[in-house]
């Protein structure tokens, strides 16, 4: 019971296009996974469906010991019951940081905790003010998100999953929207995180960081996971992957 | 000269009572007609395009000779001028507001949406809280233009013979052989409409707060 994610055979397709062919993979708790791969390989539809953006077609999953759904005559068969409660224990970080516009970054980090998690306004500020001290940002609670650079922005949104106590955080391309500076910014703290020991999945395109952080690797293509482990990004086995990570070589 | 006063006072009541009975039934019912036009049920999202279509592609003014006549010729009925002239109003209006919320909704980011269920809000908590408020800031200009034009399509009423001010102030003047009270009339539609576009002002300032 020592993992938090048990995904096995995972297949999802858009009409007749198959995005997801039969992936398994599992993450321990505490563990880093990152997760690389070329364009339309299937690594968002991957997390979306681990965080019920969308649905399987087929497979299994567990997270922290409970089902969210199983493989019945072929079928990805939801368990109605759980689905609620997984979704409590996943965030997910996007691309385009998502924050509500018109709350307050405080508002942002607070709104969660109270309309969900039922905490006081007391308790909720307390802890939001603690997230946004521990991303350097205790003095913009009161602003609003078009007042924050893109990676003070991805700082909040960041703040907002963790404070839901969520049991493993994923990210998606968490820093492809911001220019290399602020790139150090978020890896920085995704990196603090790690210490922490919290359990975390990251699409990444930054080779470096992902082969400095993780406790394991996968590198997808064509909605198949082609290689796994950390030895993929010093010495990959597959041609696939070594071509991958050649590209990334001269940047 | 006070008989005309209280005449055009009753208009100008009659002319508010158009326009504050179309705003409080066809605001909401544009919510509804714009969710039956953006809903996957296909025969639904048919008939409301093809009722938007007909709303509006021809003229209030036949709509309304319509809603006054139709009931007489189909059921033999008649009821009073009044409540036809509502009745076509808010049924027009709904589908000018549904478009107006339509657009507002669509131009909500998914994104937007995405976050709000990662985070394990609720269908509705997401609609009241996260999605609504920045729809009304995006139509609140649309919003304003349409109200504006409602404060001047109460004028039309009078094509099946409801009292408000515009026939009030035509009738004055044929009689008075003046055009003054026409353009005391003018005068009201001037100043509902500047009070109009000031309310809609300061509240467009009151959401500027973010963007
Ligand atoms: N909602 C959808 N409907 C139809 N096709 C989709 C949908 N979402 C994704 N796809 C397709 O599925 C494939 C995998 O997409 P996905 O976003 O998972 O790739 P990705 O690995 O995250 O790529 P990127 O690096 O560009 O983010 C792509 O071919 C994409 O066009
Ligand atoms: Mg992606």
């Amino acid at each position: 019971m020592d993992k938090m994610i048990n995904l096995q055979n995972l297949s999802k397709a858009f009409g007749e296009t198959k995005v997801i062919r039969n992936i398994s993979f599992t993450i321990e708790k505490g563990e880093v996974l990152s997760i690389i791969g070329p364009s339309g390989s299937g690594k968002s539809t991957m997390l979306r469906i681990i965080t019920q953006l969308e649905r399987a077609d087929d497979g299994m999953l567990e997270v922290d010991g409970d089902t969210l759904f199983r493989s019945i005559d072929g079928k990805a068969v939801y368990d109605k019951e759980n689905e609620r409660k997984i979704g409590l224990k996943t965030g997910l970080v996007f691309q385009s940081f998502n924050l509500f516009p018109h709350f307050s970054v405080l508002r942002n980090v607070t709104e969660a905790q109270k309309a969900v998690l039922k905490r006081g306004k007391a308790e909720a500020e307390d802890k939001a003010m603690a997230l946004l001290r521990k991303m350097g940002l205790e003095d913009k609670a009161k602003m609003y998100p078009y007042q924050l650079s893109g990676g003070q922005q991805q700082r909040v949104s960041i703040a907002r999953a963790l404070a839901l106590d969520p049991k493993i955080l994923f990210f998606d391309e968490p820093t492809s929207a911001l220019d290399p500076e602020l790139t150090r910014e978020i890896l920085h703290v995704i990196r603090g995180l790690a210490e922490e020991k919290m359990t975390m999945a990251v699409v990444t395109h930054e080779m470096h960081f992902a082969k400095a952080i993780s406790d394991n690797a996968i590198f997808m293509d064509g909605g198949v996971i082609v290689e796994e482990g950390t030895s993929l990004f010093s010495d990959p086995k597959e041609e696939r992957t070594r071509k991958f990570i050649a590209s990334f070589e001269n940047e | 000269m006070a008989s005309l006063i209280m005449q055009m006072l009753e208009g100008t009541v009659t002319s508010l009572r158009i326009f504050f009975l179309t705003l409080l039934f066809s605001l909401p019912l544009g919510f509804v007609v714009a969710k039956g036009k953006m809903t996957t049920i296909r025969p639904i999202r048919w008939i409301t395009d093809l009722y938007i279509q007909i709303m509006r592609g021809t003229p209030l003014i036949l709509q309304l000779i319509f809603f006054y006549f139709a009931p007489f010729y189909i059921f033999g009925a008649s009821y009073d001028r009044f409540t036809a002239c509502i009745v076509a109003f808010v049924v027009n209006y709904s589908a000018y507001f549904a478009e107006i919320y339509r657009s507002g909704l669509q131009s909500i980011d998914r994104g937007q949406h995405e976050a709000a269920k990662v985070l394990g809000f609720t269908k509705p908590y997401t609609f009241f809280h996260i999605v609504l408020p920045q729809v009304i800031k995006k139509i609140m200009p649309a919003l304003g233009n349409e109200v504006i034009t409602l404060v001047k399509d109460t004028a039309l009423a009078q094509t099946i013979g409801v009292a408000e001010l515009f026939r009030v102030a035509q009738t004055a003047s044929s009689r008075q052989f003046s055009t003054i009270p026409i353009f005391i009339a003018g005068l009201f539609y001037f100043v509902m409409n500047y009070i109009v576009s000031r309310l809609f002002a300061v509240a467009e300032k009151k959401l500027d707060y973010y963007r």
